[in-house]
Order: C-alpha cells, then structure tokens, then sequence
C-alpha cells in the first residue's frame, strides 16, 4: 500500500511541468507549440497500452498529465482529445488512435445542454467532436457538426450550441459497459484537472500573501487570510489524496473504482471551485481585474466541473453504490 | 502507487477480524467512574493477552512492532466490529496514543521499563495535564511551577481540562521549573504519580453530560526529579514530540470510525421517514446531497489517511500534512453528526450515552470536542498556514 508517486512518476510530472512552463503562459489561447509537443510527448497516449498503439503507461500517469494541465491552467481540448484515443483504441480503430496520438486531431467535447441540444466546447479549429449522449461515446467528423458560438464564461474555452442532434457517421463509437469505462476514466481525469486548479490557486494565495503588504505587515501574517490559506490548501490535498486513490482503483480495474472516482469528483469540484473563488478575495482590488489571472482559475474551475457530468450527478451516483471494500 | 496489501497484511487483517468476533466485550460501556476504568482496563488487557496491544510500538518495548498500516487495518476491523464503544473515548487513550509513545523516544531506560509494559497490560490510566486556565492555546504560556528540592520536584499550582485525571494512575505533567528563562525555555515535562499527596481533583461535567473532565489541584507535590522525561527545562521539546503523536496518528482510530458511522447513517436515512413525513429520509434532496458529500469526503480522509502512512513509510516521518487530517476531520466529524441530527427527526429530541450503536444525540453533544481538544481548528489552520506554507507571523 502506497499512494505517493513513484520516482518514474515524479519524473513524468517535472518533465510536464518544464513543457508547460517553456510553451504556456497563464491566460494565453493554446499555441500550437504546446500541442505539438503534447503530441511529441506522448500526452494524448499516455495511458494506452502498447497493444493498442499507447506509450504503454496508465490511467495513473495520465491522471497525473491532466493534474498538471489544470495546475498551469492550460486551455485546449486536451481532455476529449485524450479520450477520444481511448474510444478509438477501444473500437479498434488503430489508424484514428495514431492519428490522435500524432496531434493531428483537436477534439471538441459535446454534451448534452438540453434534451434537444447539445454544448459544443473548444469547436473552433476542431477536426473532431467527441459526442457523449445516452447511446454512449463517439467520435464523429467536425463536419457534421454544426453549432453557434455563444460567449463562454471562460475567454479560452470557447462554447457552441448546437440546434439538434449530432447526426453523421462516427468514425469511432462505443456502447454499453465500454463507453462506461471511458466515461468512468474521464470522470478521474476531470477530477484531477480540477486538483490541479485547486493546488495552483494554493500557490497563488500563499505568493501573494507572502509578498502584499499592509498594516507594515504581509498581509499572509493576518489570520484572517492565513486561515482561508490554510483551508485552501486542506481542500487541495483532499482532493489530491482522493484523485490518486480513485486513479490506483481504475488502473488495477477493481470493484470499487466507480464509488472512488464519484468521491473524487466530488471533493476535488469543491476544492476547485471554493478554492478559485476564495483567491480572488485574497488578492484584493488587484484580483477583480481582468489584467490579473485569478479570474482564469474560477472560470476554469466552473467549465472543468461541468465536463462529463457535474458534482451533483456524481453525489446522486455515489449514493447508490454500496459502500467501498 | 498502490493499493495492494501484502499477504501479511491480509493474513494480519483476517486474524484481527476472527479474534474481535470472539473477544470484543459486550456493551453498554459504564459511563463513568471506577465501573468505566474497569472495563477500559480489562479490554486492554484482553488485547494485551490477545497480542493486539501495541500493534505500531517497537518489539522491545513490548509492542508487536508492525507499520502503521496494520495499525490502520486493525482500526478498520475494530469499526466493521461493531463495537459497544470508540476507541477515542476510551480512558487508556493517553497512554496507549501519546503517553507511551513519548516515553519511547524520550523516556529513560528505567521510565520504559517501569512504564510501558503496564500501559500495555492495562494496569494503568494515564492522563495529560497540560492546559491550565491561564494556559489553553498558548500552552507555553503556563505557570503551574515546579522548584528543586534536594532531589524531587516541589509542584504547586493548577491544570484544567484534565481528561479522566479522577480514575489516572499517572500523569504527562507540564510544569515551569525556571520562571527567569523565555516562555518556552524553562518548562519540564514530568511523570506524576496521581497518588502523590497533595493532589486534589475535581470532576467538571461537560455538555456531553459525562464527568470525565477535572480540574487537578497540586498543594506542595513532591515528585523525583527522575521522573522528569527529557532533560530539566528541556520540556517544551518533549512536549512537542507529545503533540506530534497526539495531532499525528492518535486519531486514526476515529477517521476510521467515521467511514462506518457515516454507512451507518446512510442506513438509517434509507429507512427513517423523511422531512415530508411520507418518503424515506434518504428521498429528500437536501438530505441525500449532503449524505453523498459525507461520503465522499470519508473516503477522501481515508486516502489522506494513507497518504500521510505513506510518506511515513518512506521518509520515517510524518510530514506536516498531518495538521491538515486534524484540521478535516475534526470538522468533518462535526458535519456528520449534526446531518445524522437533521436526519433522525424527532429522536433528536431524545439523550443518548456518547457512544454505542444507535445512539445520535450523546455523540453529537461530544463532537464539539474534536474542534477543540488537542488543539483548536484555529491554532490547526496556523499550523498549516505557518508550518506547511511558510506564511509569516504577525
Ligand atoms: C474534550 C476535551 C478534552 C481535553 N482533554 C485535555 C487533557 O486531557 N489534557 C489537557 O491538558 N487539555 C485537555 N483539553 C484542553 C484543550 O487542549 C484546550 O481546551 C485547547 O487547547 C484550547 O485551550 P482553551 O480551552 O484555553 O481555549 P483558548 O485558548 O482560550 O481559546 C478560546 C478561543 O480562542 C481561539 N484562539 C486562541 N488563541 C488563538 C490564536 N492564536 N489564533 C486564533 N484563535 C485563537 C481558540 O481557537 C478558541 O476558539 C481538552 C479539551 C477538550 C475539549
């Protein structure tokens, strides 16, 4: 039993770091350098096995890709493009998998708004659309998918509704208990997306407070910030502890990952959200501009939260299941 | 990163299990006095014979010098149990979770020769007499004095707080022995005998209506100077390693608890008629939402839990995330109970005893401890803000 990361793991993590450090700045649309060297990097089949044209690692790993593309806050379609190569390895279609392994696909995520219609996220220089619905999980042509942009909460996440259905061919689509397992590893990977903001937003807070002063003092001294410093960082690890457990579970394919990964969506929503909310409010009159970055991690923190399900149908979910071993 | 246990670890487990359906006492627990000693006593003992007492204490001090994951594996079989009490509340807490434990990395040889094997056995209650009313939060700050005569300790002064202090053998007394140095210069760390005259307890009842906590009186105390642990003056340091125990794996059989509380209450919210007095509680919204948080956020501090046994297993110590398992559980702890109060209707109106299968009321009124004893929320979130992110003092 152990749930710290092994030192192959922490090399996977500073090596994503330095890529992102080199190729993103806060609050900048993706580049196309990021995604070149995602692609160079092997970031979009990480956790696909050999067998199935993959690197050859595992949920864990790739856990650990999104964990640190939701601590730089990196806009993109990085999570549908990741699962949409899980759907088309598992359907067996090797050509398309490569494909998006190469990063000559970017995927944009639709999900249901409505009964009729359906929210279009990252469209705009998408090739493909990853549709979640209740038939399952396809991947279909751009193409066919026509949607008008509406303002997005989020400046870098652009959204689309769609007028109906999603029509057309897929050229990858799963039903039943595989489209379940996708959607279940997607689930993880939202989780630690949205750990991800909640640790930078720690890191934010603690700069700051470290470095405003006021009163003759930094302001990090007062207890009042400290406190919500210190809740912030709890709520992080919370969600940090539960993400890595939940992502043990879905990789050793065992019976409680469903029950673990519905926790872990649901303390790391919480932590995302609170904790992105709470960092405006410690940086003052400076964080409520536009200029300054805080506004990113709560914007973010809502699109993140609202992919693949929400909090809530997660809470329902958990409820159901009977208790973990 | 896994989440496998080792053979041992199962056969470990599975022994646990078959031995606490063949051993583990029938309830109730008497609630207070010599009846309550008797039973904590005699269920130490019953581990002590078993070879469960001090399953994470080193081989040579009588323990069975396992890792903290069978510690952890034992709670969880003590909880599936179905115990007629909790472990927290129990009066053989200090000895066996910070008492022991400080004497084994700070205690001479003749202290854990003398001390350990009893505490093991289940021979004795210890106690902790640190707080004082002038001295809770800034516990360094106290003024209970110790002064030197030939080779004892002459203590005079008063502690407050002082959980089963009536039904103590022994006692992790904190005294100031030189009022000249800084505040946290000139204290001991002693071990008191509770039977040494001129000691006077009173019993102080809480809001959880039981009389475990005393107030402790010392009129002219005589003490050997070697029962001072550590060095004279050097007890600040002792002290410290004592909280470190006590906010870093004391409470581990209570984070454990909580899981199966918390299914226990899914239970009852399955069966109990609901807010609009047709449905089952579990069919209101409200009820069911803050339900599944619970449960979320158990198994999230079961994970932190293993996180932190984790990082003990490969660094030898434990880092200072302990203070953020103490800060969300103790909160979360709170939460859950007073859910289970929303949920139970009207049998909220009626007391229970604090602990014991069924009962709601008695360990809500108790929970309001785990914010406080052992260190305030507040003075945890410093910890974590000053200690773990480095933020300035004022
Ligand atoms: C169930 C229970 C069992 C206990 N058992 C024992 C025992 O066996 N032995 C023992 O020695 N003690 C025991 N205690 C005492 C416990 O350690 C103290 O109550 C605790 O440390 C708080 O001290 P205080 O009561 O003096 O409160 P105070 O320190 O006076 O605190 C009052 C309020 O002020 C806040 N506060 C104080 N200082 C700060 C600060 N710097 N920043 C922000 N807020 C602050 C506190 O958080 C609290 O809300 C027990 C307490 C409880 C509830």
């Amino acid at each position: 039993m152990d749930l710290l990361p092994t030192s192959e793991q922490d090399e996977i993590v500073s090596t994503v770091r330095a890529v992102l450090a080199d190729r993103h700045q806060l609050g900048e649309p993706l580049g196309d350098e990021l995604w070149s060297a995602a692609a160079e990097q092997g970031w979009f089949l990480i956790g696909l096995p050999e067998s199935a044209g993959g690197v050859g690692y595992s949920i864990i790993e790739e856990s650990l890709v999104m964990r640190e593309l939701g601590t730089a806050c990196a806009p993109g379609p990085f999570l549908a493009t990741v699962l949409a190569a899980h759907v088309a390895a598992l359907a067996g279609n090797a050509e398309l998998t490569a494909a998006i392994g190469a990063g000559s696909h970017r995927v944009a995520l639709a999900e249901r708004l409505d009964p009729e219609r359906f929210a279009v996220q990252d469209l705009p220089g998408a090739s493909l659309v990853l549709v979640v619905d209740e038939a399952g999980i396809r991947v279909v042509d751009a193409a066919h998918v026509s949607a008008s942009a509406v303002d997005s909460i989020d400046e870098l996440v652009p959204v689309a509704y769609t007028d109906g259905a999603i029509t057309g061919e897929p050229l990858a689509a799963l039903s039943g208990d595989d489209a379940i397992d996708v959607l279940l590893d997607g689930a993880l990977l939202v989780a630690a997306g949205l750990a991800g903001l909640a640790e930078a937003t720690v890191t934010q807070s603690v700069a700051y407070g470290k470095d405003r002063e006021q009163f003759g003092q930094p302001i990090g001294a007062f207890q009042a910030v400290k406190h919500r410093c210190a809740d912030m960082a709890t709520r992080a690890e919370i969600a940090s502890c539960q993400v890595a457990y939940a992502a043990i579970t879905r990789r050793d394919r065992r019976d409680d990952a469903a029950f673990h990964v519905d926790a872990a969506r649901i303390v790391a929503t919480r932590a995302a959200i609170d904790n992105s909310q709470i960092n405006v409010q410690n940086h003052g009159g400076i964080g409520f501009t536009w200029e300054h970055t805080a506004h990113r991690f709560v914007t973010r923190a809502r699109v993140w939260s609202l992919r693949l399900g929400s909090s809530a149908s997660h809470q329902s979910s958990l409820l159901a299941r009977s208790a973990a071993d | 990163m896994n989440l496998d246990f080792t053979p041992d670890e199962d056969a470990f487990r599975e022994e646990a299990r078959t031995w606490l359906a063949e051993h583990l006492p029938a309830g109730p627990r008497p609630p207070e006095g010599d009846e309550m000693r008797a039973f904590d006593l005699a269920w130490q003992r019953t581990l002590y014979d078993g070879g469960w007492a001090g399953i994470n204490w080193p081989v040579e001090f009588g323990g069975r010098g396992l890792t903290d994951i069978q510690q952890m594996i034992w709670y969880e079989e003590f909880a599936r149990a179905e115990p007629p009490f909790t472990l927290n509340n129990s009066c053989t807490f200090v000895g066996n979770n910070h008492g022991g434990p400080t004497l084994i990395v700070s205690g001479s040889d003749e202290q854990k020769a003398f001390h350990l094997p009893k505490i093991l056995r289940g021979d004795v209650v210890w106690c902790q007499g640190f707080s004082e009313p002038g001295a809770g939060s800034d516990l360094a700050s106290l003024s209970c004095r110790a002064e030197i005569d030939g080779d004892e300790l002459v203590v005079n002064g008063q502690k407050i707080w002082t959980s089963y202090a009536h039904v103590a053998d022994f006692q992790e007394l904190l005294v100031r022995t030189d009022p000249s140095a800084p505040k946290h210069k000139g204290i001991s760390w002693v071990i008191c005998d509770m039977r040494t005259p001129g000691i006077e307890i009173r019993e102080i009842t809480t809001m959880s209506h039981v009389n475990d906590f005393c107030e402790v009186f010392y009129d002219d105390v005589r003490i050997p100077l070697t029962n001072v642990v550590g060095q004279i003056n050097d007890g600040w340091r002792t002290a410290m390693s004592t909280l470190s125990f006590e906010r870093g794996t004391a409470f581990m059989a209570d984070q454990v608890e909580l899981a199966a509380v918390v299914e226990r209450l899914i239970d009852e919210a399955r069966t109990r008629t609901g807010p609009d007095g047709r449905r089952a509680a579990i069919a209101d919204d409200e009820i069911a939402r803050r339900l599944a948080t619970a449960r979320a956020e158990v198994t999230a501090l079961r994970a932190m839990t293993i996180a932190g046994i984790s990082r003990v297993l490969r660094t030898g110590v434990p880092g200072p995330e302990g203070s953020m398992v103490r800060l969300f559980h103790g909160e979360l702890h709170q939460r859950v109970y007073q859910l289970a109060l929303d949920i139970i209707g009207a049998d909220a109106l009626r007391l229970t005893s604090i602990d014991g299968h069924g009962n709601w009321t008695g360990p809500y009124l108790q929970s309001f401890a785990y914010t406080i004893g052992g260190g305030t929320t507040d003075i945890q979130r410093n910890i974590v803000g000053e200690r773990v992110l480095g933020l300035p003092r004022v």
